[in-house]
């Protein structure tokens, strides 16, 4: 049982679900005190220890019943050929007679409700590979495929043969019915013990599967050399580092707060000493930033504007407010999407509202549409943000509406993934650049971090 | 620390005792935790119950709720103690004759001073500090239910203070030493989970995940909190607030409104669910306009099925369009 809950853990892990290790010590005193004769409790103490979050408890419900499953599914036991008559029973043995030898004997186990053994399974798993994989959506393929190494299909037809026989030679209708549904249900039960074996196997491999530890490289890989596969490593990711991130951000915010002298207050409680400062004041409140941050989400760009909006959102606590807007050809505001989802889910959402085309990036047009309705989320204390390549498809760059906007916010940083030595052609990118306070080169992500951590400094 | 519940059953029991509707989850994880002697982490949208839970818990004990409401910039002075200077400036002020004799007797400055300093503990003791929720809760004589509201609001500095109260239930004040609990308090924690809680945090408590209640579970609720409500008229109800969670809404009516709802129902005498009565009572379960917009649409005044075309070949405007 204890290795048992063990292997759950690491397949847990190996799903990406984060537990401690003072979770799993917890997990078995909770299963100490509420026992394991009910299952539903059962499960419920290990979920309450384990899962500290909403988003892991479908992995959970998922991987739980693979590691303690219902058991072996109930078979018909007994040989229904046990109560036939004899006539009965010799009309069976006829029938049977005409399969070949190997077909018989799957039949026969069948009418008798044999169920796998341990050793058969693990052939059969060998045979189709289910060794090697260690991806639970294959689990109905792998299921099917160890089907098909028993030969099933080709069961099913024979037992279609096998009635009409017996239909044939006179038996009664009750008795073939009977004998049908018999070998059905165990048909049934092999299906599903198969099944359940395969969906263990691939949890257990799953759970030995080493840690993915080359993050670091993968960190200081380009944002357009990535793989799919790398892509979710770094999602993943990018939640560690955030949460680094605003620990560092917060701690830095609260040793402001007493550190910056505040002259204006100092002076007003220092005039009843004629001037002289006795009593010295700071700011007790730290500005938090108020962020207004516009993403170019078009192809080239995706990626790393979806990891800029993940990092934005989740230092929602250090920053006062975030006004998020995509755009490709025009612009949306896309707020609202992130309050409600975290960030990947919301960026699927936007790219389905928002499909990008060929060759119709738009900035010029976005800054319009951003005139027309939002200016007014512009002001003094807001940081705008650009997450784009600046590259046009030499469309008009609007340069008085850019101005406009660096004049109204307090600052405007750029974060562009090209190297300044790639701004030509289409990039605008040399008239945008002298109108921000800084343009930041973010390439991968490490060079995202850190323009993060530097965004929140000041 | 004495047994509260013997069985997730009597969990189950004893909260239904206090009018709140437990479902065996909830059951099986609060007996754990308080077995475990674990805080409680409750997760879920606004309004499923999760701070009525745990003012049940402190029913169904018989303990004292000692709640603690979280918001941004709450801090140690405002959650864990503060000294409170003007009770000891009064006191030094007040004892000042007291202190003189105490004082005159020594002979010189150093004698004075040394004097001074043992009476020190007189002025940093328990009698000037006051006490906030979470000091409260862990010098309680009496078992204590404590509950900390909303901790996704907080700063995610202060639930670096948590840990400490957390896992040990215990309370440094520099001035005092190290605080031990007498009884541990039962603690649950809420959140809407607005933002993500630190890992450490979570590591030191179970999670009870509470979402929107099944069709008979609020059928329940609503019967045994507004019983006033007739069924037939509590099933019609319920039936709709479950079909709006499932539209897509701004905010979907939690549990507090649909008895908010049902209480409104009663009130007003209704005795179905007509239009009118919709109506006019819908706001109570909708907060955003674009919301009520939308349910009226769907649901009050839904579009009228497509009128079967008229046999001539004439459009509205009288036209003949071909044959």
């Amino acid at each position: 049982m204890e290795s048992r809950i063990l292997q759950l853990i690491a397949a847990l892990r190996a799903s990406g679900v984060r537990v401690s290790l003072a979770e799993s010590a917890e997990s078995f005193s909770a299963v100490d005190i509420m026992g394991i004769q009910d299952r539903e409790q059962f499960k419920l103490s290990l979920r309450a220890t384990l899962i500290k979050d909403v988003k892991d408890i479908p992995t959970f419900e998922k991987l739980f019943p693979l590691f303690f499953g219902t058991g072996t599914p109930p078979m018909m036991g007994g040989n229904p050929s046990d109560d036939m008559t004899p006539e009965e029973a010799q009309m069976w043995a006829e029938a049977m007679r005409q399969f070949a030898e190997n077909l018989r004997q799957r039949m026969e186990r069948l009418m008798n409700g044999e169920p796998l053994t341990k050793s058969e399974l693990e052939a059969l798993g060998q045979m189709v590979g289910l060794n090697q994989a260690d991806n639970l959506n294959y689990q109905n393929w792998m299921a099917q495929r160890m089907m098909r190494a028993l030969a099933f299909p080709e069961v099913r037809e024979a037992l279609k043969a096998l009635m009409e026989q017996l239909a044939q030679m006179g038996m009664s209708r009750e008795r073939i019915e009977q004998i049908r549904q018999t070998i059905q249900q165990n048909l049934q039960g092999m299906q599903e013990q198969i099944n359940q074996f395969a969906g263990q196997r691939l949890a257990e491999n799953l759970s030995e599967r080493p840690r993915n530890e080359n993050i670091d490289s993968l960190m200081n890989r380009p944002f357009q050399a990535l793989s799919d596969a790398d892509k979710k490593i770094l999602q993943r990711e990018v939640k560690k580092l955030a949460a680094a991130l605003r620990t560092r951000i917060a701690l830095r915010q609260k040793r402001m707060k007493s550190g910056q002298l505040d002259p204006k207050t100092t002076i007003r409680a220092n005039l009843k000493y004629q001037g002289v400062p006795m009593e010295i004041h700071h700011k007790d409140r730290i500005k938090k930033p108020k962020i207004v941050v516009i993403c170019d989400i078009s192809t080239s760009m995706r990626f790393c504007s979806e990891l800029m909006l993940s990092f934005l959102f989740a230092l929602q606590g250090q920053v006062r407010k975030t006004h998020a807007f995509a755009f490709i050809d025009h612009l949306e505001s896309i707020s609202e999407d992130f309050n409600s989802s975290n960030a990947d889910e919301a960026i699927t959402s936007v790219l389905v509202r928002m499909p990008s085309g060929h060759y119709n990036t738009d900035l010029g047009w976005s800054l319009q549409n951003f005139n027309d309705s939002y200016m007014d989320t512009l002001n003094s204390g807001t940081t705008l943000i650009i997450v784009g390549d600046g590259r046009n498809n030499y469309y008009d760059p609007r340069l008085d509406i850019f101005s406009l906007m660096t004049r109204r916010a307090s600052r405007t940083i750029w974060l562009n993934p090209e190297p300044e030595h790639l701004w030509h052609g289409d990039s605008d990118m040399p008239k945008y650049a002298p109108l921000c306070n800084n343009v930041l080169k973010v390439g991968n992500l490490r060079e995202l971090v850190n323009a993060v951590d530097e965004l929140m400094t000041k | 620390m004495t047994n509260l519940f013997e069985s997730t059953a009597s969990v189950k029991s004893e909260l239904n005792r206090q009018k709140y509707i437990a479902s065996d989850e909830i059951a099986t994880i609060v007996y754990l935790s308080e077995k475990l002697g674990k805080p409680l982490l409750t997760e879920g949208p606004a309004g499923v119950g999760k701070t009525e839970l745990a003012k049940a818990i402190a029913k169904a004990t018989g303990r004292e709720l000692i709640r603690l409401q979280c918001y941004e910039g709450l801090d140690e002075s405002k959650a864990l103690y503060e000294w409170e200077y003007s009770k000891q400036l009064l006191y030094t002020q007040l004892l000042r004759d007291k202190l003189n004799d105490t004082l005159g007797k020594a002979d010189s400055l150093a004698g004075a001073a040394d004097q001074l300093a043992k009476e020190e503990d007189v002025f940093f003791s328990e009698r000037f500090l006051l006490k906030r929720p979470l000091l409260k809760a862990i010098l309680s004589d009496q078992p204590t239910v404590l509950l900390i509201d909303e901790i996704d609001r907080a700063d995610a500095e202060f639930e670096a203070f948590l840990l400490e109260v957390l896992s040990d239930f215990q309370i440094s004040v520099p001035e005092l030493g190290t605080l031990t609990a007498k009884h541990k308090p039962f603690v649950i924690l809420t959140s809407n989970n607005t933002r993500e809680l630190s890992e450490a945090l979570k590591r030191r408590c179970l999670y009870l995940f509470i979402d929107y209640p099944t069709l008979q579970e609020e059928l329940a609720v609503v019967r045994l909190k507004v019983p006033d409500l007739n069924p037939k008229l509590a099933q019609q109800a319920v039936e709709f607030v479950q079909r709006l969670r499932k539209a897509d809404m701004r905010k979907s009516p939690s549990i507090s409104e649909t008895l908010d709802w049902a209480n409104a129902l009663v009130a007003l005498n209704a005795s179905n669910l007509d239009k009118t009565t919709l109506e006019d009572t819908i706001s109570v379960l909708l907060k955003h306009e674009a919301d009520l917009q939308k349910a009226k649409r769907q649901y009050i005044n839904p579009p009228a099925p497509p009128q079967p075309k008229s046999k001539n070949n004439y459009d509205e405007l009288g036209r003949f369009s071909g044959n």
